[in-house]
C-alpha cells in the first residue's frame, strides 16, 4: 500500500449538551483541522463525512453539510457508519491517485434526539422491532453476561476497566466532563445504576455531543504539509452476522479478522503494538476487543496492565467511555493515537510510542469492526 | 455561546413504514397464529433457523421456499439474559418492575430469539434453564403472538 499520512486533526471538547447549532459545529471542526496545519478550502480535493440520517434529523443529511464542511463544489460523499469507516473511504480516495487532500469528518449531537431508544431501529422490523426489547443497552447486557459466563470474568474485573478509562478521561482535557472522574473506585462503578444487568451506568460509554475531523494526504503531499505525519500502515475491517441470536457474544470474530487483515497489511503482529485506542461501547467490550485483536488470550484481557504507563496501554485518552459522540468516536480514537505518536498527549502521554492501533465499530455489540495500524513519521 | 433556542420538529408528516414480511415470514406467522413454531434448514450446513430465512449467511446458500421446513416444539433453552428497569422505547423512562429479557434457542434450532421471561423471580433466572412459550390467548399472526417464555 502506498503511504498515506494523517496530517491534521481537530475535535472540540465533548459535552452532554453543546447547545450549539450543528451547522456551526461542523464548520468549526473542519476548519479546526485545516487550521491545525495552515491549509485552506482550496487545498481540499475530497470530503467524506460520517453521519446518520436519523441522528441528523433529515434525509440525505450530507446535502446539508456541504458548505460548513468545505465541500462546496467539491468531490463529496458520506459513510453512514462510525467515522473510522469514513476514514477508510477517505484513504481509498487518496489511494485512487486522484486526490491530494481528504477531509474526513463525523459526529452527532445526541442532546437533540433519544440515542438509546433510537437503536431499536437497528433491529429487524419484521420480527424483533415490534416487541421492542433490543437496543444498545439491553444488547450490552447480553454481551457482558456472555463474556462473564464463558470465561469466569467477574463484574469487578470489568468495573476496573471503567475506573481506568474514567481516570484517564480526567487527564484528557477534551473528554466529556461527565466522564471525567479522577477519584472513582470499583465500588462506585458496581453500585451505580443498573442499566441492563450486569451493565451499570458507569460501565457504559454514554452518548454525548461531539464532532471530529482528520486530514489525509498521499506521502509526497503529506511531507509538504507537516514534518510530523502519522502513516497508515495497515487497515482491516470485517462484519459479524446481523442477528444477535446468531452470534457468540463472548468474543468478536469480526474484530479478529479485521485485526489480522490490518496486521498482515502492515507486516507486524499484535506484539509490535506500543499502545491501543479501542472504541468500546461498554467496559467489558474493551476486554473482548483487546482479546480479538490479539493483545491477550481469550478471557485474559483483564490480566493486562493497560494503564498509561503499563505494559500495553489501552485507551490512555479514556476511550469511548471518556465521551462517545456517535460517528465521531472512531475518528477520535485515530486522533488520540496520532496525538500520542506525535508526543502531544499532554498529561496522558504514553512513553515514546512508535506503533499504535486505533479501532472503530458500529452495530449492536460491535457487529462491524475496523482497525488501523498507525506509525510515527518524521523525526 | 448563548444559542439556546430549540425548534422541535414533531408530527409534521406521517411517515410510518409498512414492511412486507416476505414469503418465508408469511409462513412463519401463519403457523404462529396457530400456536406452532416452524423453522427452516440450510441444505448445506443443516443449521435450523427460527424465524426461517431465505439465505444461510454462513454458506450463502438459498433455502428453497418449498423445502427444508422443520416443525419445532414450543420449548427451548435460555442461552443468555439481561434484566432491566428501563423502557427500551423510551430511555429515561423507568418501569416499576424489572423486565427479564431472554435469548431462547428453540429446541431443534441453531439460533436464538429474544423475548421476555415472565412469572419468574429474577434471582431464579439461570443460563441453560429450560423454558417454554407462553402464547397470547388471541393470536394474530404477528411477533406478539409469543407473549414470552416461562419456566418449562
Amino acid at each position: 500500500m502506498d503511504k498515506v499520512g494523517i496530517v491534521g486533526y481537530y475535535y472540540m471538547k465533548m459535552s452532554p449538551d453543546l447547545i450549539y447549532g450543528r451547522y456551526n459545529l461542523i464548520f468549526e471542526t473542519v476548519r479546526g483541522a485545516l487550521d491545525s496545519v495552515n491549509l485552506k478550502k482550496k487545498d481540499i480535493t475530497t470530503v467524506i463525512s460520517a453521519t446518520n440520517d436519523y441522528y441528523d434529523g433529515r434525509t440525505i443529511s450530507n446535502a446539508y453539510c456541504v458548505e460548513p464542511a468545505g465541500a462546496y463544489l467539491a468531490d463529496e460523499s458520506k459513510a453512514e457508519m462510525d467515522g473510522a469507516f469514513a476514514a477508510q473511504y477517505g484513504l481509498m480516495r487518496i489511494l485512487s491517485g486522484n486526490h491530494k487532500l481528504a477531509v474526513v469528518w463525523g459526529g452527532s449531537t445526541p442532546s437533540c434526539y433519544p440515542y438509546d431508544s433510537a437503536q431499536l431501529y437497528q433491529t429487524d422490523p419484521t420480527f424483533e422491532r415490534p416487541t421492542a426489547l433490543v437496543n444498545n443497552i439491553t444488547a450490552g447486557g447480553f454481551q457482558m453476561r456472555a463474556y462473564m459466563e464463558k470465561y469466569g470474568v467477574s463484574a469487578e474485573d470489568i468495573a476496573k476497566v471503567a475506573v481506568k478509562n474514567r481516570k484517564n478521561a480526567a487527564k484528557n482535557p477534551l473528554a466529556n466532563p461527565e466522564a471525567q472522574n479522577a477519584n472513582i473506585t470499583v465500588d462506585d462503578v458496581l453500585k451505580s445504576d443498573i442499566l441492563s444487568d450486569p451493565v451499570t451506568e458507569l460501565m457504559y460509554a454514554a452518548p454525548c455531543d461531539g464532532l471530529a475531523a482528520i486530514l489525509l494526504a498521499p506521502e509526497k503531499q503529506a511531507l509538504k504539509i507537516t514534518d510530523e505525519p502519522v502513516w497508515i500502515k495497515g487497515v482491516g475491517s470485517n462484519q459479524d452476522p446481523y442477528y444477535l441470536g446468531d452470534r457468540d457474544l463472548s468474543e468478536c470474530k469480526s474484530m479478529e479478522m479485521a485485526a489480522k487483515m490490518a496486521f498482515d497489511g502492515a507486516g507486524i503482529t499484535a506484539k509490535d503494538v506500543d499502545f491501543a485506542e479501542i472504541f468500546e461501547q461498554y467496559a467489558h467490550e474493551e476486554l473482548i476487543l483487546a482479546e480479538a485483536i490479539g493483545l491477550a488470550e481469550k478471557g485474559k484481557a483483564n490480566e493486562l496492565n493497560s494503564e498509561i504507563n503499563g505494559d500495553i496501554p489501552i485507551n490512555p485518552s479514556g476511550g469511548a467511555i471518556a465521551g462517545h459522540a456517535p460517528f465521531a468516536t472512531g475518528l477520535m480514537r485515530i486522533i488520540e493515537a496520532v496525538k500520542q505518536l506525535q508526543g502531544k498527549a499532554d498529561g496522558y502521554q504514553v512513553k515514546d510510542p512508535k506503533v499504535a492501533i486505533a479501532t472503530g465499530q458500529i452495530g449492536f455489540c460491535a457487529q462491524n469492526n475496523i482497525l488501523y495500524v498507525l506509525e510515527k513519521g518524521g523525526n | 455561546m448563548t444559542e439556546q433556542n430549540v425548534v422541535t420538529n414533531k408530527g409534521m408528516v406521517r411517515a410510518e413504514f409498512n414492511f412486507w414480511v416476505g414469503k418465508y415470514m408469511d409462513k412463519f406467522y401463519d403457523n404462529l397464529e396457530n400456536k406452532k413454531i416452524v423453522g427452516n434448514m440450510c441444505p448445506k450446513c443443516s443449521d435450523v433457523f427460527v424465524p426461517p430465512r431465505q439465505v444461510c449467511g454462513k454458506c450463502n446458500e438459498k433455502i428453497p421456499l418449498d423445502q427444508n421446513w422443520v416443525d419445532l416444539p414450543d420449548t427451548g433453552t435460555l442461552k443468555n439474559y439481561t434484566i432491566t428497569k428501563w423502557k427500551v422505547t423510551e430511555r429515561g423512562s423507568r418501569k416499576v418492575k424489572d423486565s427479564v429479557i431472554g435469548m431462547v434457542q428453540i429446541d431443534g434450532s441453531n439460533t436464538a430469539i429474544i423475548y421476555k421471561l415472565s412469572n419468574i423471580d429474577p434471582a431464579e433466572v439461570k443460563t441453560g434453564m429450560k423454558v417454554k412459550i407462553e402464547w397470547n390467548d388471541k393470536t394474530k399472526g404477528e411477533p406478539g403472538d409469543i407473549k414470552g417464555f416461562v419456566k418449562a
